[in-house]
């Protein structure tokens, strides 16, 4: 028999976030463009909606009970509102249209000249979200406000490829324009705190063995990334991370932006494997994981995600109650969202710590 | 000569694991000048390099931003040297279709995949990116293809590989082809749900992986 619940949504992570036993394993799904389905709407609509974003996941909420919103829209949502051109697909993620990149040359970098989130198309848009959310479920649901990483956000400007080798060849052009990114990103994460999210998830994408070197990242994301989260604990909320790389790189992350929690989808790059991480930094960083997207969201039965989440939360057993039960990346926008039922049943089922 | 020979094909080599695009363009004009077979020069100079690095990528001594630094060196030299190469010396080789599917321009992925097969003997016909799952089947059907590779980085576009699977099948000309998939979400359960004859991890992986399913 499944017992109620004793703790509220937003108790509920606060309580792990601190490290203490909540009622059962929070749960976060990650089901941000999905929600588009809930309300029948088209994903480019969703995209551009702030008021039709906030409907789509309050229903999504509604119907899957999950405990925390995250307003991850895309991660093109920065970058558009520098100028870059980006595709709307009706039926999937929008993206930046990398043939036609906004940073074309290498004299482009130091022309990108600071924004106000506050005064944008995109950034307005999830920071209305939050103000939405809040409003309506802010008292009792966790709402985690998102923020691309100054590194990836330029990569969007200018090309994964072509600004990786510029990170090479050109490492002052990069430098310059890290710095303009990363105050405009503190201003968007301010915003975003004022506007009542309770905590901010910054994407540190590129520090991942698959990526980049430690060395690389600390040099062109590490020290801004720290001043993003320095900015939002010093407006009074918790910083967490989102890193969905495989071979994550837990140590210079946590050196540099001391998180909280970082939701991932891989184990640390020191840890062989998920018992090794749990063993090893369970109790220092919240994890936000670990169910694999694709394979929750696409592939498996609602019997095999109860089984596959009960494996992880034994995982995470022995970790004081710091564990949220997520999938390592967002929740597929075309999963099946019995899916994600599945995993709120599955804390309820398997989570309780008494 | 056999010294000399033995020399810049070293200095190539080291040249593009360096990731020093000047000096495999210099070294390469060099290798000409001396009247060193071309082709001698790009399988024991340039690819022996990228080898190397493609060792370094598997150990992780060498990332994403290194590998492209590296192929770009690797390729200035080919480009100098390809002119010289006499037709008799470029024989057959393994044929691999390559492309993102249909609706997704997420394409580093494929492009490291490209690299490192052409860096490993293969023929690589890279499509691009947001390829219909028919392009797929009529490229690889055109060239004479063993292997078609699918990636994509998302997961509302992985249906693309099981549709070009489908046509392979409709077209009973499936056991013609090995389709080997790769990218963010896709996964080992995925491949085998769809049929795909092979998933790989990652960029030295698929090399491996297409090794074997030619072998």
């Amino acid at each position: 028999m499944v017992r109620r619940d004793e703790l509220t949504s937003l108790e509920r992570i606060a309580t792990a976030l601190q490290y203490k036993k909540p009622d059962r394993v929070p749960v976060a799904p990650l089901v941000c463009g999905a929600s588009h389905r809930v309300l029948g709407t088209s994903y480019d609509k969703w995209s551009m909606d702030a008021d039709l974003a906030t409907r789509s996941l309050l229903a999504a909420h509604e119907i899957i009970g999950f405990d925390s919103f995250l307003t991850l829209v895309d991660l093109s949502v920065e970058a558009y509102d520098f100028g870059q051109e980006v595709v709307f697909p009706k039926n999937s993620t929008a993206y930046t249209e990398t043939s036609n990149p906004l940073i074309k040359t290498v004299e482009d970098y130091y022309k990108l000249t600071p924004i106000n989130p506050r005064e944008t198309t995109r950034m307005s848009m999830v920071i209305d979200m939050c103000a939405g959310l809040s409003k309506a479920r802010g008292k009792d649901t966790a709402v985690i406000g998102f923020v691309y990483g100054p590194l990836g956000v330029l990569s969007q400007l200018r090309g994964h490829e072509r600004m990786f080798v510029d990170c090479i060849r050109h490492p002052e052009a990069i430098l310059h324009a890290v710095e303009v990114l990363t105050e405009v990103l503190i201003e968007y994460a301010k915003a975003q705190i004022e506007a009542g999210a309770h905590a901010i998830c910054i994407d540190t994408l590129y520090a991942s063995g698959s990526i980049m070197s430690k060395r690389m990242w600390e040099k062109f994301e590490g020290p801004f990334a720290k001043r993003i989260a320095d900015a939002i604990r010093a407006a009074g909320v918790t910083v967490l991370l989102h890193n969905c790389g495989n071979k994550i790189y837990f140590d210079v992350q946590e050196k540099w932006c001391n998180p909280t929690a970082i939701s991932h989808a891989y184990p640390s790059d020191d840890c062989a494997d998920w018992d090794e991480h749990a063993r090893k930094w369970g109790k220092k960083i919240v994890t936000i994981g670990y169910s694999v997207p694709s394979d929750t969201g696409i592939m498996m039965s609602p019997e095999e995600i109860m089984e596959d989440c009960r494996k992880q939360i034994e995982t995470f057993k022995d970790c004081d109650g710091g564990f949220i039960l997520a999938t390592g990346c967002e929740f597929p926008p075309n999963g099946n969202l019995l899916s994600a039922i599945a995993m709120v049943n599955a804390s309820k089922t398997y989570g309780r710590y008494s | 000569m056999s010294e000399l020979k033995d020399k810049l094909f070293q200095e190539l080599s080291d040249a593009v694991v360096d990731m020093d695009e000047d000096k495999t363009v210099a070294t390469s004009h060099r290798v000409i000048e001396e009247g060193i077979d071309a082709y001698e020069a790009i399988e024991n100079g340039l690819a022996h390099g990228m080898d190397r690095v493609g060792e370094l990528f598997d150990q992780e001594e060498y990332f994403i931003p290194e590998v492209l630094m590296s192929s770009d060196a690797m390729y200035a030299g080919v480009e100098v040297l390809k002119p010289h190469l006499k037709a008799t010396e470029q024989g057959e080789k393994t044929k691999v279709v390559i492309g993102v599917v249909e609706g997704d321009t997420h394409d580093i992925g494929k492009n490291l995949v490209k690299i490192m097969l052409e860096t490993s003997g293969f023929e690589v016909i890279d499509l691009g990116r947001d390829i219909p799952p028919q392009q797929f089947v009529d490229k690889a059907t055109e060239v004479g293809a063993q292997i078609i590779g699918l990636a994509t980085l998302m997961t509302t576009t992985m249906d693309g590989m099981h549709e070009v699977i489908r046509i392979l099948e409709q077209k009973n000309i499936r056991s013609q082809f090995k389709v080997m998939i790769g990218g963010g979400p896709i996964s080992q359960a995925f491949a085998d749900k769809i049929g795909a004859d092979s998933y790989a991890v990652n960029a030295a992986d698929a090399v491996r992986k297409a090794r074997k399913l030619v072998s």
